[in-house]
């Protein structure tokens, strides 16, 4: 049929029929005729200024409280990357990748920073944050249940994912993300005197979140982790295989190595800071980092300079709220401050 | 189901011959099978998805979604798209299965109706979708037609029969249908089955009223008309039986041809959507394309050099390459800027307000036991835009219920009632109506009053007699006599029926008729009438006359009919009568009467025999039979002799002219198009208030030519450019529509003209060189009424408005002449009354009586407007805050499509988290009690300037959008920049942020909604709360262990909800986000509703401050007396000036005799002039006296405060003396307290019209009353007293807070209570109870000392830091320091700490020393 018809006509005597016998009267409720008891929001002159009475206060408050604790944080920065020139630019060059490199920092606290000191590493430019880079990981062989990555759909072909000069063996950890991992080994050393050295003591666990080194991340079962990880190749930018990334606990090697899981969490920005090491806090050091001579032994293998990125190690204690910066503290005043300001103007018109 | 039809070539011409399938197989016509269902099982779901696709906003989704499948561009996983897109088309595919449901079980019940078909010579039951063309069926009483009949015999004699048409016309009563001769003996099966007449006609069309064709039968030839034919559809009734020839079957019948699809109606928010949909699309893609650039240089400045990490893609090979995939990647990413659902969702809030609106019992008719109803749901928010009705008067305005009033015989009117004195008696005084008991058969409820037409009757006036014999005899009424003396007419039109019942009451009794007699019983005789033609009535024609021949054998013409018609068919010698006729009949339309004229005129025999002739050749006809019939018919009717006129009242339905009061308050222009005479029209035009005596100068355009009716709209225009009232009213025009030249003059008119057309004149005033001159002139008056229209020209009329105007329109109608008209229009009514359905089908909305109009636009519309404007701004908003993030990411993603949320919270966010609460304010928001929208018609104007949604209040919604997806994204990312967990941990991870930034857009978009929304029913509490609830449960469940276990590649965020929200930087990040979104907002709104409220902000506002519930409209608790005072604004204006009431306007048409007010009336226009006017926007005296009490809070005000009346002579330009006074409402600071303790409040208590001189004070005004004591004590002041020039009557417009006042100084009174009111409040809250000019001051100090102290403190924390890292501090003292920390990178966008952006534009202490870092010393 090649009209289409409207069937009105003939569903309305339908209607007609059917409700011949009922009235039509609509049902008296609240909600057919639109008298649903209801609050009706006025914005009134009352409640507008004491709202942000209140809130100006509130943030005034909450300013005032951040910013007194962002400063009582003690942080200090050294990029490293200048400072440590000789190697930078050995690393320029990937041929040298099995030669050491060491640099060493000597920097003076004048202050003691008390409690907790956290030691981070802190990368300039360096992208973690690139769609392809976030995607290039399997979480399913993280976990230990697809070591092979067999499940893992790949949209399209993901860079290191099977070693390309080794038959295609699926790579563990695969992926771009564990295959640029942050390998400098930084160490503290505390100088008592010119002539005594003693390292600081670190503690390498605890770093980590722990939904991710007890959910997100698992070790292939087996008896001993080289034999779970067999049929598997390293990452091509590795010098050694994740199961023997800490062989002093076990707790701490194959995916559960808590440097590798931090790195695996990938940053936000382009510049980030990730926690490296927690100071153990005892003998010298129960206080927390007293004033004194200090020095950062550092092996330089992560290479920047490639990407015109920069390095550095930050030694930082915290407050209540986190290492927390100016910033929120700044911009909490600065909006505290500017509601009696508001409602100044609103009610002085007097 | 079988199928139905196969595609034919169309046809020229349709022959069916009876009985012989054969033959007509060779034809094809189709069967007798209906399909109005669209789909079967197996082609639905590709037709539907066809269908679907057809939806520009569907392709898109589906092109997003491949798009997505291309794995160098997809940014997004499939299931964001293909969720919601799945959704939406299963749920609209849900709702077409179930609409083609019904389809088919309507479709299968018709078709398997069975049907009695001769067949080879014997009735069989057949099922009505196996009749063929060519097949005689067999119908019985009260059955269905199956198919378009050839009548060809009934029960009845002559080959009558009956039918009820209301399925196809909506015309409930019977009309008779006629076999022609010839086959009306074919009585018996055996015959009908012998019978091979041959059928030939035109081929199928949908005019119901029009049949043309020819039998062909035993070698002669037989016309065939309309009246011949049972059209599918209708019902046989008061017929035993009869037979009937199928000529055109099923999809070809008239019945099915007429169900076409309707035109599809778009609103004007609809197109502006549209437009503003294709803008973003541009918006999009110049967002892709800046993302797509940015990728391309990144790609090469840092990409390249980054490959080490991360490789390209191998089908990569350049940076812009690279660039150019991203810009697909991000226009997938972005484009939830236009989100699939806002299509959804618009529609799904149309059709809450349209079932509203059949709920609605307000609009529910008692009597007709119908309710109102939108017959289009896609046109609600149209309503609340209307700015020119176009109403029909008949049985729209009037009941339709027409009533005998007078009528004039030969010279002498009857129908008026005089007392003792002479004078004519009003209604109340009437004495008893005329006792019409002297004839039995007499309708009981039929009253007339004049007891001298009944004298007349019984002494034998023989010109009296042989009116009512015309009345009895001229007309196509049918009569049913159930028992004997109860007589029921069916008339089909409520006029005749009037007719017919006053001749049965005066003793001339119509009894009943065949096709060939009429028996009527006169004065107590039966008399039979030979029946000899009809000739019937149609709108050209304007008359009908039936020629009898009476029991003497004498033949005569009985004529009635339009008198313009008529009076020139008279014949000469009957002058002097037609003087006095006319006279009467300019009386009696006066009173808005309809009128008609009587006629008779004596035949002899041989000229009627040669006359008939004529008749049946031209009926033979086959070309052009109607004009030739008309040619013949007009030729008998001449000559005629005036026997008398009629009147008959056509009453207003209840509430008419309160209805119109109300939308002329409104701003809405009503113009009146009817088919009735210029006097009947006008005068309606007043008893309904569209004139009144307020109007200047009515216009009236009656020329014939050209020439005249250009000259007269001419003259029009310039008396209206010359009057001396020359203030402008026409403010709205002139702000909606400045540029537009055309209008901009005379728009500017003051004062109120009225123009009246008439249809000949209209003709010409529509034609293309003057259709322009004449919306001009139309549309600088108050009224327009068009009279004598055709249906056609009111369709031109309103099309002319719609094209021109650019406004919306309404057409409102009852009939089938209104239908062009109701389908022209932006929005149709139909009244479902008494004139059938037609115009009910052809509506958008339909309901039973006038007055609900005012409910449909004032409330329902203006809500619907509202709700949807609102709906708009926050959709808008929401999707802007939500994408524009995006955007800002890419600037530190390097340009790579990566999207700030998590995945499922891109599906997620439109569909879940923030759908339910705007589509909660889109169906129930109000902003003020619907009482209210009533009381304050201008709170319609919004909606005719479009003010609420429109370019520039996108932009703003735009605005704000972005400016939160700013702050949702840049304040975290301060924050995250360099913070750390309380653990030592990162914060800074990319699924923190994702979650930080996810949930803080959640909590402003909420809050943001919870702001909008301005009526908080429990279901916006469920939706909005609820909303929250499932963001998080899904949060916390999409970040769980157990999900991440079973699928550790799709849920990657595990754990991250627990650990980020546990975090309290990223609680404090959120709330800050939230304040520093929403604050500014509220401020916006603040200081808009404290500096420019509109009308509704201050009705709403009212109410709130009076604590109103805004159901009952109790008065609650005591309402703290202070807030009383602030608002009470309103006293009675000071009595008018002396000698206010003038002589009546030049120009107005006096009115002629006092004519009673309708019922539930308002008070006599002259009550009100010693009263003080109510305070009301524009308000006239005669307008609704009521809306100024509601003003009043119940219980009596507490405070007075000052009105000041000035005169408009005094006001630069004033002129418009008409509107002299206004009322500016004025307060001075202390007004409240200068009243004297003794003195009474210058307000009515409740409830009372208007008040009386002052009483005193309510009691429970204590503080307000001591406060009042302590001042100082002063008489009211008045503004300074006025001269007072002649004509100013009453009190005519009081200006009422309306922003757009004309008034040079218009806002002044507003602003100042305004902000008055806020500083008051202020006042309070400081608890300062009078702050002088000290405590000010000292309030000022403190702010400033506030301020500077913080000042002091940000700057001093930040150059203590600057310093610090100038002199080493504990960075690195001692050894040269690499880099201090903190001074690194001080332009640019490297995170840093907030305090370099905040506190270094300032300017203090960023010298230039400072910010140039100190050079880097080397390394050791």
């Amino acid at each position: 049929m090649s009209q289409k018809y409207n069937p009105i006509t003939w569903r309305t005597k339908m209607k007609k029929t059917s409700q011949i016998c009922q009235s039509k009267l609509p049902d008296n409720t609240a909600l057919k005729q639109q008298q649903l008891p209801a609050y009706r929001l006025q914005l009134s002159a009352t409640g507008v200024l004491s709202g942000f009475f209140a809130t100006g206060a509130f943030c005034l408050g909450v300013g005032i409280i951040l910013i007194l604790s962002a400063k009582s944080i003690k942080e200090i920065e050294i990029k490293y990357t200048k400072i440590c020139a000789n190697c930078a630019e050995l690393r320029e060059d990937a041929i040298n990748f099995d030669k050491e490199c060491t640099c060493s920092i000597p920097f003076y606290l004048s202050e003691t920073m008390q409690g907790n000191v956290y030691l981070y590493y802190k990368l300039y430019g360096f992208y973690q944050n690139l769609y392809r880079y976030i995607l290039s990981r399997s979480n399913s062989q993280l976990v230990g249940t697809d070591l092979k990555v067999r499940l893992y759909l790949i949209w399209y072909n993901t860079p290191f994912f099977k070693d390309q000069s080794h038959n295609g063996t699926p790579i563990a950890p695969c992926g771009a993300i564990a295959n640029s991992i942050f390998n400098d080994t930084i160490i503290l050393s505390y100088n008592l005197n010119s002539s005594i050295h003693m390292e600081v003591p670190m503690l390498r666990s605890g770093i980590t979140w722990w939904t991710d080194k007890y959910v997100k991340f698992r070790n292939p079962s087996a008896i001993n982790l080289s034999s779970a990880f067999t049929g598997t190749a390293k990452p091509p930018y590795w010098s050694k295989p994740v199961y023997e990334l800490d062989l002093e606990d076990t707790e701490n090697n194959g995916f559960l190595n808590d440097d590798f899981i931090v790195w695996m969490r990938t940053a936000a920005f382009p510049t980030f800071k990730k926690l490296y090491r927690r100071l153990n806090r005892v003998q010298y050091f129960i206080e927390g980092l007293p004033a004194g001579n200090y020095s950062f032994n550092i092996t330089y293998n992560f290479p920047v300079t490639r990407f015109k990125g920069e390095k550095s190690v930050v030694l930082s204690t915290l407050t209540w709220s986190g290492g927390s910066s100016l910033f929120l503290g700044l911009a909490y005043t600065v909006t505290g401050s500017s509601l009696p300001g508001r409602n100044y103007r609103l009610s002085n018109n007097c | 189901m079988a199928l139905c039809a196969k595609k034919r070539p169309p046809e020229e011409e349709r022959r069916a011959r009876a009985n012989d399938r054969e033959y007509n197989e060779k034809f094809q016509y189709a069967s007798n099978c209906i399909k109005t269902s669209k789909y079967n099982i197996l082609t639905f779901l590709p037709v539907n998805l066809f269908e679907q696709f057809q939806e520009v906003a569907n392709t898109y989704f589906l092109f997003l979604l491949i798009l997505q499948l291309i794995p160098q561009v997809s940014s997004l996983s499939w299931f964001t798209t293909i969720v919601p897109l799945v959704l939406v088309l299963a749920i609209t595919a849900v709702k077409d299965a179930t609409d083609d449901y019904f389809r088919h079980k309507s479709d299968n019940q018709v078709n398997n109706r069975q049907s009695q078909v001769l067949i080879d010579g014997s009735l069989q039951q057949e099922q009505w979708m196996n009749v063929r063309v060519g097949d005689i069926i067999k119908l019985e009483n009260n059955q269905f037609v199956a198919a378009d009949l050839l009548l060809l015999s009934s029960s009845e004699p002559h080959g009558l029969c009956y039918i009820e048409t209301a399925e196809l016309d909506g015309e409930t009563n019977m009309k008779v249908r006629q076999a022609i001769p010839v086959t009306s003996e074919l009585g018996d099966i055996s015959r009908l089955a012998k019978f091979d007449g041959e059928v030939v006609c035109e081929p199928p069309n949908n005019k119901l009223d029009k049949f043309s064709g020819a039998l062909y039968w035993k070698e002669s030839k037989f016309p065939l008309s309309n009246q011949n034919m049972l059209l599918r559809g209708c019902v046989l009734r008061n017929t035993e039986w009869c037979f009937g020839l199928v000529v055109f079957a099923g999809p070809d019948t008239k019945l099915m041809q007429n169900s076409g699809r309707t035109k599809f109606k778009r609103t004007s928010i609809d197109r502006l959507m549209n437009t503003l949909v294709l803008w973003i699309f541009g918006f999009l893609v110049c967002m892709g394309v800046i993302l797509a650039i940015g990728n391309a240089i990144w790609e090469h400045e840092v990409g390249t050099r980054f490959q080490v990490y991360l490789p390209w893609d191998e089908a990569v090979d350049s940076a812009f390459f690279s660039g150019f995939l991203s810009f697909w990647s991000y226009i997938i990413i972005l484009n939830t800027v236009v989100p699939i659902s806002l299509y959804v969702s618009v529609e799904v809030i149309r059709l809450g307000h349209s079932y509203f609106i059949n709920w609605d019992r307000k609009m529910f008719c008692m009597k007709k036991q119908t309710p109102a109803e939108a017959r289009t749901t896609t046109l609600n928010e149209e309503l609340g835009q209307v700015e020119y009705v176009f109403s029909d008067k008949t049985g729209t305005l009037t009941q339709n219920v027409m009533v005998f009033h007078k009528c004039s015989v030969r010279g002498r009117s009857y129908g008026d009632v005089f007392d003792v004195l002479g004078h004519k008696a009003e209604l109340g005084e009437r004495p008893q109506p005329v006792d019409f008991s002297f004839n039995p058969l007499a309708d009981k409820k039929f009253l007339f009053w004049d007891p001298t037409l009944l004298e007349a009757v019984k002494v034998g006036d023989p010109h009296t007699h042989e009116f009512f014999r015309l009345l009895s005899l001229c007309h196509t009424v049918m009569s049913e006599e159930k028992n004997e003396g109860e007589l029921y007419y069916k008339a089909q039109s409520p006029d005749e029926g009037a007719l017919v019942t006053a001749a049965r009451n005066f003793g001339f009794v119509f009894r009943s008729r065949t096709p060939k007699t009429i028996t009527v019983h006169e004065m107590g005789t039966a008399v039979t009438y030979q029946l000899l033609a009809i000739l019937d009535f149609n709108n050209i024609r304007k008359r009908m006359s039936v020629i009898v021949r009476n029991p003497e054998g004498r033949i005569r013409l009985y004529c009635k009919g339009a008198d313009t018609i008529l009076l020139d068919r008279l014949h000469p010698s009957t002058q002097e009568l037609l003087n006095t006729t006319t006279d009467h009949l300019n009386e009696y339309a006066g009173e808005g009467l309809r009128t008609l004229v009587l006629a008779y005129k004596d035949l002899d025999e041989e000229y009627y025999e040669e006359w008939a002739q004529r008749r049946l050749q031209a009926s033979l006809a086959q070309d052009s039979r109607e004009d030739r019939l008309a040619s013949v018919y007009e030729e008998v009717e001449s000559d005629m002799m005036l026997l008398g006129a009629t009147a008959i009242e056509d009453r207003l339905q209840q509430g008419v002219p309160e209805t119109i009061a109300l939308l002329t308050l409104a701003n809405i222009k009503i113009w009146v198009l009817t088919g009735d005479k210029q006097e009947t029209a006008v005068n309606i035009g007043y008893s309904c208030k569209m004139l009144t005596d307020d109007v200047t100068e009515v216009f009236v355009v009656t020329g014939h030519t050209v020439l005249e009716v250009r000259e007269e709209l001419r003259k029009a225009r310039e008396k209206m450019m010359d009057s001396p009232h020359t203030v402008g009213n026409g403010f709205t025009c002139q702000e909606k529509r400045p540029s537009s030249k055309l209008t901009s003059v005379l728009e500017a008119v003051a004062g109120e003209y009225a123009l009246v057309i008439n249809g000949h004149s209209l003709a010409h005033a529509l034609e293309a060189d003057m259709e322009l001159e004449f919306l001009e002139t139309a549309c600088a008056c108050k009224a327009v009424i068009c009279c004598r229209v055709t249906p056609l020209q009111k369709a031109q009329v309103v099309e002319l408005v719609k094209k021109h105007k650019k406004a919306v329109t309404l057409a409102i109608g009852d009939g089938a002449n209104d239908v062009s008209m109701i389908k022209t229009a932006h929005i149709g009514v139909g009244i479902s009354g008494q004139e059938g359905i037609q115009a009910v089908l052809a509506s958008d909305y339909s309901f039973s009586q006038f007055k609900f109009l005012q409910r449909l636009l004032l409330v329902h519309g203006r809500w619907s407007y509202l709700r949807m404007c609102k709906f708009l701004c926050y959709f808008f908003y929401k999707n802007f805050a939500f994408t524009m993030v995006h955007f800002w990411f890419g600037f530190f993603c390097g340009f790579s499509a990566q999207t700030v949320y998590d995945q499922y919270f891109i599906t997620l966010y439109n569909i879940v988290y923030t759908s339910l609460p705007v589509l909660a304010m889109g169906v129930f928001d109000q902003d003020v009690p619907e009482q209210r929208s009533m009381e304050y018609p201008k709170l319609y104007e919004p909606g005719q300037l479009n003010l609420l949604f429109n370019k520039r209040e996108f932009f703003i919604c735009i605005a704000q959008g972005i400016y939160a997806s700013v702050l949702v994204f840049f304040l975290p990312y301060g924050v995250f920049a360099e913070a750390a967990r309380d653990d030592g941990a990162q914060l800074a991870d990319y699924q923190s942020f994702a979650v930080t930034v996810a949930t803080s857009l959640v909590i402003v978009v909420s809050v943001q909604i919870g702001l909008d929304t301005g009526y908080w029913t429990a279901i916006n509490h469920f939706f909005i709360w609820g909303s929250l609830a499932v963001y998080f449960a899904i949060l916390f469940a999409m970040h769980s262990d157990g999900l991440f276990r079973m699928f550790p590649n799709q849920f990657r965020f595990v754990g991250n909800a627990q650990s980020s929200l546990a975090q309290p930087t990223v609680w404090l990040t959120i709330a800050l986000t939230t304040v520093v979104c929403i604050l500014p907002v509220v401020a916006f709104r603040f200081l808009k509703l404290s500096l420019k409220p509109d009308l509704s902000d201050t009705v709403s506002a009212r109410l709130s401050a009076w604590g109103w519930d805004p159901v009952s409209e109790s008065p609650r608790a005591r309402v703290p007396a202070l807030r009383a005072a602030w608002w009470s604004r309103e006293i009675p204006p000071p009595p008018l000036c002396p000698g206010g009431s003038g002589p009546p306007p030049r120009g107005v048409r006096p009115r002629r005799g006092p004519s009673p007010p309708p019922p539930g009336a308002l008070q006599p226009a002259g009550e009100e002039e010693e009263g003080p006017a109510p305070l009301h926007a524009e308000a006239r005296p005669h307008q609704l006296p009521p809306l100024g009490l509601r003003l009043r809070p119940p219980g009596g005000l507490r405070g007075a405060h000052h009105v000041r009346q000035e005169h408009a002579a005094q006001l630069p330009g004033a002129g418009r003396l008409r509107h002299a006074l206004r009322l500016r409402l004025d307060r001075e600071p202390a007004q409240e307290e200068e009243r004297q303790p003794g003195q009474p409040p210058r307000q009515a208590p409740e409830g009372g019209a208007p008040p009386p001189p002052p009483a005193p004070l309510p009691a429970d005004s204590g503080p307000d009353r001591a406060q009042a004591q302590n001042q100082k004590q002063k008489g009211p002041r008045l503004g300074p007293p006025l001269p007072c020039p002649g004509p100013v009557g009453r009190l005519k417009s009081l200006y009422f807070f309306t922003p757009s006042d004309p008034h040079p100084r218009g806002r002044e009174p507003l602003f100042l209570n305004y902000t008055r009111m806020y500083r008051r409040e202020a006042r309070d809250l400081l608890g300062l109870a009078c702050p002088s000019r000290r405590v000010r001051l000292s309030l000022i100090c403190v702010c400033v000392w506030f301020h500077f102290v913080f000042f002091i403190w940000q700057v001093e924390g930040a150059s203590e830091r600057l310093l610090c890292c100038r002199r080493g501090g504990w960075s690195t003292g001692g050894y040269p320091p690499p880099q201090p920390p903190g001074c690194t990178g001080w332009l640019g966008w490297d995170p840093c700490p907030g305090l370099r952006l905040l506190v270094g534009p300032w300017g203090w202490w960023s010298t230039e020393e400072d910010l140039v870092p100190s050079e880097s010393p080397s390394s050791p």
